[in-house]
C-alpha cells in the first residue's frame, strides 16, 4: 500500500509595530514584567480597543507579498476561550473576512521550485505569558495585545523537508519586508502544523495538529516523526485520532496534548467595538508602493542576469540589507562577481569579527566600490585589499586615504623592482645558482623573497619577469 | 449657564447650603436608596480627580489611527471665581457601571465590589471639562441586566413616589436621584431601555442618544452593539445641555461617528409623528396616558400618521439573542485574576476562575451568560445569532423607512407603571417581555426619549419618542412642545429649599 502525506502550516508572526494592536502601549520585548500595560490591554471593565493602523498596514503588506487577494472590508471578530493569560478571555481576531485570502508563494526545495497555496492572512492580538514559580503562577501582560499576523497555508506540503524549506523562505520574506524579525527562539515567529496521512489517491486523512516546534529543524523533525507514526498505524490497520500533539524536543517524539472531544468551540462573532476596516485607495496604494522584489525573484535575477553562482546568490538574498548593499555597489561601478565574492567572503568574515552590521558599517557601498576599483585597476593587490578593508572597518576612513597614508599602492616601476631583485639575488647567491642550473622550485622562492622585500606591494607579474631576466 | 442650573452651581462649596443639601439627601436616601456611593464633600478634590483622570485617557488616545484628532476634552476654564463652563460646579450623579476615577465602580456586582477604575469614562470627563462635579455613583441592576434595580447585589432602589415600588432599571438609581431632586441630572446607560424605563417610572426625562453619538469608553460593557450612555434630567433643556457636552467622536471609541446631531446644525421643527397601529397589552392607566399624550402632540400642531411596524413582533427575540451573546463575551473578563473579587483558596487557575465567577455573579447575570454562550455555539449560530442579526437588519430597515415618512415615532415606554418590589411585582420573564417598546431603538441604533406626562393614580406616566439616527434635535423640540401640557410632577416631600 502507498501512502500520501499532507502538511499545512499555521505561522504566527509578531509584527514590528511600535505599539500594541489595540492600545498605545509599546510592543517591545525584554522590559520589566507588567510595565508596558494599560487598562485596555489589561482588559479592565469599560475599556475599548482602538485599532493600530500600522499593524494592519504591515498585515496587508505581507498578504500582498504572498499574492493574496486584499480585503476591501476586513472584519474583526471575538474568539472566545478562557485562559489565565488572556485578559478579556476572548481574543480579537479575524474569521469570516480576514485581510487577505487565496494567495500563493514560491519557494525552492530539493533543487526545485514549488508553489504553496496560502489560504489566508489575519490579524489578531497575542496573550500574556504565564510564569510558573514554585507553587504560584505569575502573569506578565507585557505581551498581551502584541499584534500578531497568522498565515495559514493549504495542506499542500508533503513532508518535513518541504515544510522546513517553506518556513525558511517565509522567514526570509518577512525579514525582507521588515515586518518581523523572524526569531523563532524568542517566539516572534511561531509555527504550528497540521498533518494527515492517507492511502494515495484518497485525499486528506484524519487531521492531527502539531505544536511546540521552536525551530525550523524541529518543524521538520516533528512532521517527519508524525508522518512515520501515522503511516505505521495505518499500515497496521489502526485508525488515526483527530487530536492536538506536542513535539517533545528532548525525546524527539510527538505526544498527545488534547483529544478532539475537549477541543474548544471558539464561538466567533463580529467584534462590536471595532467597525469593519475598509482600506481606501490611498492605503492600498501605500501598500503597493512598498512592494518589494521577492527574495526568490531577486536570487534568480542575480543568477540569470549577473551570472552569479546559485549558492552565492542565495547567500546574498538571505538578508535584504546584504542584497541591497550588493546592488548599491554594482550601481557605483563594482563588478558583480567580484563584489559577490568579497561580500560573501572577506567582508562577511570581517563584519562577523567586528560585530558590525553591513548596512551601518564604515565600509559603505561607495567605499566598497572604490576598494574593488583600486583592485581592478591593479593599484593594489588582493592581500593588500584585505588589509585596507579591515582598516576601513576599524578606522572609518576612505580606502584611498588608507592606501595613500600607508603607501600601499602597487610598485610597477621596473627600476625600483630591479633594485629589490638584485639585493635578494646577492643575499641568496646559492639559491640563484640552483635556479640557473634548472631548479624551477627555487625560482618561486626567490620571487617570494623579492615580494617580501616590497612588503607585498610589487606587481607580481613584472617582479617575476625581472627575476627570470636576471637569472637567464 | 441655564437658569435652572444656576442655583446648583457652587452648592457644594457653600458650607451652609451644602449642609442643608446633605440633610435633604440623607432623608431621601433612607427611603429610596438611589446611591451606592455618595460623597458631595471636597468638590475641589473631586475636580482634581477628574483632571488626573484625563492623563491615562490622553495616553490611550494615541492608539487611534494616525492623523486622527485626539479630541481630548479641554480642561474646564478656570478663573479666580472658579470654572466657567456650561456646567460649572454643578453636581451630578453617575450610574455605577460608568468609570469615574476616585470612585469605586461596582456595576452592582459582588465580583467588582472593591474595584477602583484607573481612568474616567469619556462622557464623564467631558462633563467634568465643563466644570460639572460627580457627587456619587447610583444603583443599578447587576451589569445593567434588569428592569427594576432589584437585581443589584448591594441595595434596592425604591420609587420616590412610593417606596413599595421599584424605581425601574437598570438606571433606577439615577432616575430616583433626579426625581427626588438630589441632582439636577444624572448619567445612565441604556442597552434595552435602561434609561427610558426608569425615567418613565420616576417621572423625569430620559434620553438614549443615537448609537455612535456619545463615546462608550468607560462604560462597563454588557451588550456593546446596543448600549450607550444616556441622560436623565428634570427638564429637556438640561438634558439637551448635557447631551451637547458629551456628544462627539472619541478616538478611544472607534464606533463613535460625527453626525448631524451636533451643536450648530440645522434644527428643523418636526411636523409629523408616526403612531404605531395595534399596540396591545398596555395597562389601562398607561393606555389612557398614552392616548392623552398623542392628543397633546396633535394639539401642539403635529400631524399624527398611523404606521404599521410588523417587525416589532421580532424585537424581543432578536434583542435578547444579541444582548446575551455579547454579554457572554463581555463578562468573560471577570475572573478575579487581575482585579475584582477573587475566591479564597483556589486549587489552580481554572478553579480560581470558576469559583470567583460562581461566587461573584448573581443569578440573572449567570442566566444571560449561559444563554449567550448557547446561542453562539458553532453549528447553532444560524439558528440563533445569525437569525437575530438578520431580524435586526430588517427591524432597522423598517424603522428607517418609516422615519423617512414621518419625523418622529411615538410609542409607550413600558406597558405598566412602576411595579412592586419582589414577587408581588413582575417576574423576570414578564419584565423581559415588557421591554419590547424600548429595545426597538437599541436594535436600530436610533435616539429615543422618554417624556414625562404627569401622574396617574399618583404614579408617573410618560411617552416615548424615536427619531432618525442623529436627529436628537427633533426629540428635544417635540419634548418642548409637550412641556406646557405636562408640567413635571414632583414626588411627595420634594423640595428645593436647600438651593436657596
Ligand atoms: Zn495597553
Amino acid at each position: 500500500m502507498k501512502y500520501a502525506s499532507y502538511v499545512g502550516l499555521e505561522i504566527h508572526i509578531h509584527l514590528l509595530a511600535k505599539s500594541k494592536a489595540f492600545c498605545s502601549c509599546a510592543a517591545r520585548f525584554g522590559d520589566e514584567p507588567n510595565t508596558n500595560v494599560c487598562p485596555v490591554c489589561l482588559g479592565h471593565p469599560g475599556v475599548l480597543p482602538a485599532l493600530n493602523e500600522e499593524a494592519l498596514f504591515m498585515g496587508y503588506r505581507v498578504a500582498q507579498a504572498l499574492g493574496c487577494e486584499l480585503s476591501r472590508r476586513t472584519i474583526f471578530e471575538r474568539k472566545n476561550y478562557f485562559y489565565p493569560d488572556m485578559p478579556k478571555n476572548y481574543q480579537i481576531s479575524q474569521f469570516a473576512a480576514p485581510l487577505g485570502v487565496s494567495g500563493g508563494f514560491e519557494f525552492e526545495v530539493k533543487g526545485e521550485t514549488r508553489r504553496l497555496a496560502i489560504r489566508e492572512c489575519h490579524l489578531e492580538e497575542d496573550a500574556g505569558k504565564l510564569i510558573h514559580a514554585g507553587s504560584v503562577t505569575l502573569i506578565d501582560y507585557n505581551r498581551a495585545g502584541f499584534p500578531l499576523l497568522e498565515i495559514v497555508t493549504e495542506p499542500d506540503l508533503k513532508d518535513g523537508e518541504e515544510a522546513e524549506a517553506y518556513l525558511r523562505s517565509f522567514r526570509r520574506l518577512v525579514r525582507h519586508l521588515g515586518v518581523c524579525d523572524g526569531n523563532m527562539e524568542e517566539g516572534s515567529l511561531r509555527c504550528d502544523a497540521n498533518v494527515s496521512v492517507n492511502e494515495e489517491g484518497r485525499g486528506l486523512g484524519v487531521k492531527v495538529e502539531l505544536k511546540n516546534m521552536n525551530s525550523s529543524r524541529f518543524v521538520r523533525m516533528g512532521l517527519d516523526y508524525e508522518i512515520r507514526r501515522q503511516t505505521a498505524r495505518l499500515a497496521e490497520g489502526k485508525s488515526i485520532q483527530q487530536e492536538t500533539r506536542l513535539w517533545n524536543e528532548n525525546r524527539d517524539v510527538t505526544e498527545t496534548m488534547r483529544k478532539k472531544e475537549s477541543a474548544s468551540d471558539y464561538r466567533f462573532f463580529p467584534e462590536p467595538d471595532l467597525p469593519p476596516f475598509e482600506p481606501g485607495e490611498a492605503f492600498l496604494e501605500r501598500v503597493a508602493g512598498l512592494a518589494i522584489e521577492l527574495p526568490l525573484g531577486r536570487k534568480r535575477r542575480f543568477v540569470g542576469v549577473l551570472g552569479l553562482a546559485e549558492e552565492q546568490a542565495d547567500q546574498l538574498v538571505e538578508e535584504k540589507s546584504v542584497a541591497d548593499y550588493f546592488e548599491s555597489a554594482l550601481a557605483l561601478g563594482a563588478e558583480a562577481r567580484t563584489a559577490a565574492t568579497w561580500i560573501t567572503g572577506e567582508l562577511r568574515a570581517q563584519l562577523l569579527r567586528s560585530g558590525q552590521d553591513i548596512a551601518a558599517s564604515p565600509l559603505g557601498p561607495r567605499r566598497f566600490a572604490a576598494l574593488l576599483g583600486a583592485l581592478a585597476e591593479g593599484r593594489i593587490q588582493g592581500t593588500i585589499a584585505k588589509q585596507v578593508l579591515k582598516a576601513v572597518l576599524d578606522e572609518d576612513k576612505d580606502p584611498e586615504a588608507i592606501i595613500a597614508e600607508r603607501g600601499l599602492e602597487q610598485i610597477t616601476d621596473r627600476g625600483a623592482l630591479g633594485a629589490m631583485v638584485d639585493e635578494v639575488l646577492a643575499r641568496e647567491a646559492a639559491t640563484a645558482a640552483r635556479v640557473r642550473s634548472g631548479d624551477k622550485k627555487a625560482l618561486a622562492f626567490l620571487v617570494g623573497e623579492a615580494m617580501k622585500a616590497s612588503s607585498g606591494r610589487a606587481a607580481a607579474g613584472t617582479l617575476k619577469e625581472i627575476v627570470m631576466e636576471r637569472l637567464s | 449657564m441655564l437658569d435652572e442650573l444656576e442655583p446648583w452651581s457652587g452648592l457644594l462649596s457653600d458650607p451652609k447650603r451644602r449642609a442643608a443639601y446633605e440633610a435633604y439627601a440623607e432623608g431621601w436616601e433612607g427611603r429610596i436608596g438611589a446611591f451606592l456611593q455618595f460623597s458631595p464633600d471636597e468638590p475641589a478634590g473631586r475636580r482634581g480627580a477628574g483632571q488626573a483622570a484625563a492623563k491615562p485617557a490622553a495616553r490611550l488616545a494615541a492608539a487611534g489611527p494616525a492623523g486622527r484628532d485626539p479630541a481630548e476634552p479641554a480642561a474646564a476654564p478656570t478663573t479666580e471665581q472658579g470654572p466657567t463652563g456650561a456646567l460649572a460646579l454643578v453636581p451630578f450623579a453617575v450610574k455605577d457601571n460608568i468609570a469615574v476615577e476616585g470612585f469605586r465602580m461596582t456595576c452592582g456586582s459582588r465580583i467588582l465590589e472593591d474595584y477602583r477604575p484607573p481612568y474616567t469614562a469619556t462622557c464623564v470627563a467631558r462633563l467634568q471639562a465643563e466644570g460639572a462635579l460627580v457627587v456619587g455613583k447610583t444603583n443599578l441592576d447587576e451589569f445593567g441586566m434588569g428592569s427594576s434595580c432589584d437585581n443589584s447585589a448591594f441595595a434596592r432602589t425604591s420609587n420616590p413616589y412610593d417606596s413599595a415600588l421599584v424605581a425601574g432599571g437598570s438606571s433606577g438609581g439615577s432616575a430616583a436621584a433626579v426625581a427626588a431632586g438630589l441632582v439636577p441630572f444624572a448619567l445612565g446607560t441604556d442597552t434595552g431601555g435602561s434609561v427610558r424605563q426608569p425615567a418613565n417610572f420616576c417621572g423625569v426625562y430620559g434620553l438614549k442618544p443615537s448609537y455612535g453619538a456619545v463615546s462608550r469608553f468607560g462604560l462597563a460593557a454588557y451588550a456593546s452593539s446596543l448600549e450607550g450612555a444616556g441622560v436623565l434630567g428634570r427638564s429637556i433643556d438640561v438634558v439637551e445641555e448635557v447631551f451637547r457636552a458629551m456628544v462627539g467622536v472619541d478616538p478611544l471609541d472607534q464606533t463613535t461617528v460625527a453626525g448631524p446631531g451636533r451643536p450648530g446644525t440645522e434644527a428643523a421643527e418636526p411636523k409629523s409623528v408616526g403612531v404605531v397601529r395595534g399596540l396591545g397589552g398596555l395597562d389601562p392607566a398607561v393606555e389612557a396616558a398614552y392616548r392623552g399624550a398623542l392628543a397633546a402632540l396633535a394639539d401642539s400642531g403635529l400631524r399624527l400618521v398611523e404606521l404599521d411596524l410588523p417587525m416589532l413582533d421580532y424585537v424581543l427575540p432578536a434583542y435578547y439573542t444579541i444582548a446575551t451573546a455579547e454579554a457572554s463575551a463581555n463578562l468573560a473578563r471577570y475572573t478575579g485574576i487581575a482585579y475584582g473579587r477573587r475566591c479564597a483558596g483556589a486549587e489552580n487557575p481554572d478553579d480560581l476562575v470558576r469559583r470567583s465567577r460562581g461566587e461573584g455573579f448573581g443569578d440573572e447575570v449567570k442566566l444571560r451568560v449561559l444563554v449567550g454562550t448557547f446561542v453562539l455555539r458553532s453549528g447553532f449560530q444560524d439558528r440563533y445569532y445569525h437569525k437575530a442579526q438578520t431580524l435586526r437588519r430588517a427591524i432597522r430597515d423598517e424603522l428607517a423607512g418609516a422615519l423617512r415618512e414621518v419625523d418622529l415615532i411615538a410609542m409607550p415606554v413600558f406597558p405598566t407603571q412602576a411595579f412592586a418590589h419582589g414577587d408581588s411585582g413582575m417576574d423576570q420573564f414578564q419584565q423581559k417581555m415588557a421591554d419590547k417598546f424600548t429595545c426597538t431603538a437599541n436594535l436600530a441604533g436610533l435616539p429615543a426619549l422618554a417624556v414625562p406626562t404627569g401622574l396617574s393614580g399618583g404614579l408617573p406616566t410618560g411617552i416615548q419618542l424615536l427619531a432618525a439616527s442623529f436627529r436628537e434635535d427633533r426629540l428635544f423640540s417635540c419634548a418642548r412642545r409637550l412641556a406646557p401640557a405636562f408640567p413635571l410632577p414632583e414626588p411627595p416631600s420634594f423640595s428645593r429649599e436647600f438651593l436657596r
